[in-house]
């Protein structure tokens, strides 16, 4: 248990000073590669709450996929490669403050709720997690509502990135 | 899988399909033809139109309580397909006049329709989620049509960031009320709830999360900022059918959730409710006032009719008035919203050929050159103002009753306050159009004249005879929600 303790603790550290570093670095590439260090820091945390599926995602998903979906997007737009602007704008102080406001609403309502601290000591953990996982988003009484909804959601946002990404002439007509 | 889930969503279902072939179809149609696809596109909306008005009457759930068709979700679907059919319409000529004709423009909007229908019928919190993603997209790249013009682009970047923001806080507040109810389903959160295993401040703080986020989708005070200008950005088109379209879906998934999952948390609920709809009838009517660019007032003014249907939704917790209050919500979306199309057809039809910003001042003298527009025009201010007895001023009246009804006499009197100062901004448009010189100048399409033409008369027909709304709106609480 204290082992897990530690190597939580230390990927908890990595993680937000990770984050941290995602917003805060001038330069474009640099934040990206951060992004991708927070990522995987979360693929820990899932190991150490014995969902492996869930980690291989995150790491599959968001660092394969998305992290160098974002690193492509960063080296494409050649212009905004670097913020040479302050960090931080005039209202730094108040947007810390408020959200320092909601996480303390939050944590203390989170507290509050029993589940929050009687965890259940060691969850049983099911081999067929996955085959369950893949059975539930097929199955009408299932998911498979949200997951063809899904599809058709991506459907339009595909069909509008490449509306919007397309080079434009002004002032005439294209089609 | 049973037939009976698919035939539940056939409405929904045939036109994504719709809306998927004609993206194909509308490669094999020349340029000179593209009208073909616009027919095409208002035909799929007229057929889903015909489909889901043949479900009015019965009750059916689906997809394992994923989904419920009732007369509520029939009634919005209706006015979600008889929205776009207009859209198509006005967009049509106004398109091509700005020289921004995209044929992209049609399966977008279909699919949106399709979102909010699925969002009327939604009766589980991830449906609601995906539906409003699915209704909103379109809608950013929609609102950023006229890309390379730089308005376009800001208001399609702003409406997409505060837009994305906003989906996060829903998802968030679903995430917490799923952890508090270990369900999604509404009906499962309102069992939860009565039996008492809920975990209440986790509950609370969901339902409040999922709030902020509709409240940024109907343009409630403080979460408006990005509305005048996405409206002003924004193609004329798009903007009449946004101002409808995400406001009344947004108010379906407040009415839905609201009242269905938390009807023990109504008196909670209350206050806030009495806060948001009060703030935002006086800072839209307000605001509206100084406006120099019409597209910028009418902005202004549906923040402002967004917090009087704000107002139904406040004495939810007695259950007296509740049936009352929600049909004279459901009257109000379509008293403003064929008005704010007829509005937003006449601005097409006015807004000049490079597509730029439309100020009232470009409406002067309109009577003269297009009395029909200027005639139509009239009617929707006088409607927007709540002038008897056009059908505004009963949407109007029917709210501030049941607020009444409910003990919410101070809130009544505010709305009619508000909308005693909204008089000044109407009038000065007809003021405009009738008392000024000038040549303005308005597109001669016919089929942007008879669509004004015709919302002008049902404004009228709806102000005659006002009492059918009122009864179609309550039947189409009688068998779903509340």
């Amino acid at each position: 248990m204290i082992l897990d303790q530690v190597i939580f603790l230390i990927t908890a550290v990595v993680v937000l000073t990770a984050a941290i570093l995602v917003v805060s670095v001038p330069k474009m590439i640099h934040a990206a590669l951060w992004l991708i260090l927070a990522l995987a820091g979360i693929a820990v945390l899932f190991v150490l709450l014995q969902a492996p599926f869930f980690a291989v995602v995150q790491v599959i998903v968001y660092i394969g996929a998305i992290a160098v979906l974002v690193i492509f997007a960063v080296m494409l737009t050649r212009k905004a490669m670097q913020d040479d602007g302050p960090q931080l704008n005039r209202y730094s102080v108040l947007a810390a403050a408020v959200s320092l406001m909601l996480f303390a609403v939050l944590t203390g309502m989170l507290l509050s709720w029993d589940g929050a601290n009687n965890l259940p000591v060691n969850p049983a953990v099911n081999p067929d997690t996955i085959v369950n996982l893949g059975e539930s988003l097929t199955n009408p009484q299932g998911f498979l509502l949200p997951f063809e909804v899904a599809s058709i959601l991506l459907l339009a946002a595909l069909v509008g990135a490449i509306y919007i990404g397309r080079e434009h002439r002004a002032g005439k007509e294209e089609e | 899988m049973s037939l009976s889930d698919l035939l539940i969503l056939l409405p929904q279902a045939f036109l994504l399909v719709w809306a998927s072939l004609l993206l194909l179809v509308d490669l094999f149609i020349s340029k000179e033809r593209k009208v073909i696809t616009a027919i095409l596109g208002a035909a799929g909306l007229a057929i889903t139109l015909g489909l889901t008005s043949g479900q009015w009457g019965s009750r059916a759930t689906g997809f394992n309580q994923m989904v419920v068709v009732d007369n509520f979700s029939v009634f919005l679907s209706g006015l979600f397909t008889l929205a776009g059919l207009v859209a198509i319409v006005i967009a049509y000529d106004n398109m091509r006049r700005t020289g921004i004709h995209k044929t992209e423009f049609y399966s977008l909007l279909l699919f949106s329709v399709a979102g909010m229908m699925l969002m009327s019928a939604a009766a589980d919190l991830i449906i609601v989620f995906l539906a409003l993603e699915l209704l909103s997209i379109p809608l950013y790249i929609l609102a950023g049509l006229a890309v390379p013009r730089a308005g376009s682009a800001e208001g399609a970047i702003k409406y997409f960031l505060l837009g994305a923001f906003a989906s996060g806080f829903v998802l968030y507040g679903t995430a917490l009320i799923f952890g508090a109810t270990q369900g999604t389903s509404l009906a499962g959160i309102m069992a939860s709830i009565q039996s008492g295993t809920a975990e209440l401040p986790l509950l609370v703080i969901g339902a409040a999360l999922l709030l902020v986020g509709f409240s940024f989708k109907v343009a409630a005070v403080p979460f408006h900022m990005w509305t005048p200008d996405v409206y002003q950005g924004a193609p004329s088109p798009v903007t009449g059918f946004m101002s409808i379209g995400a406001k009344a879906a947004g108010f379906a998934a407040l009415i839905r959730v609201f009242s269905l999952a938390f009807p023990s948390l109504a008196g909670q609920f209350a206050p806030i409710f009495a806060v948001l709809a009060g703030l935002t009838m006086v800072v839209g009517n307000v605001a509206a006032v100084s406006q120099v660019s019409i597209k910028r007032m009418l902005a202004y003014s549906s923040i402002a009719h967004a917090g009087y249907i704000l107002m139904a939704l406040v004495p939810l917790a007695d259950p007296s008035v509740a049936a009352n209050s929600t049909a004279s919500a459901l009257t109000y979306l379509v008293v403003y919203g064929i008005t704010t199309l007829g509005a937003w057809a006449v601005i097409s039809a006015v807004e000049n050929a490079d597509g730029g910003d439309t100020s009232v001042r470009d409406l002067s003298g309109l009577a003269r050159q297009h009395p029909w527009l200027a005639a139509a025009m009239t009617f929707f201010m006088l409607s927007f103002t709540g002038i008897p007895p056009l059908a505004g001023f009963w949407g109007k009246f029917y709210l501030f009753r049941t607020a009444i009804e409910g003990g919410y006499t101070t809130l009544a009197i505010i709305g009619l306050l508000s909308s005693l100062v909204s008089a000044w901004y109407y009038l000065r448009v007809i003021v405009m159009m009738y008392f000024r010189e000038s040549e303005a100048g308005a597109s001669r399409a016919p089929s942007i004249q008879i669509a004004a033409i015709l919302l002008a008369l049902a404004v009228l027909v709806l102000g005659l005879f006002p009492s059918g709304l009122f009864q179609l709106a309550l039947q189409a609480l009688a068998n779903g929600v509340s």
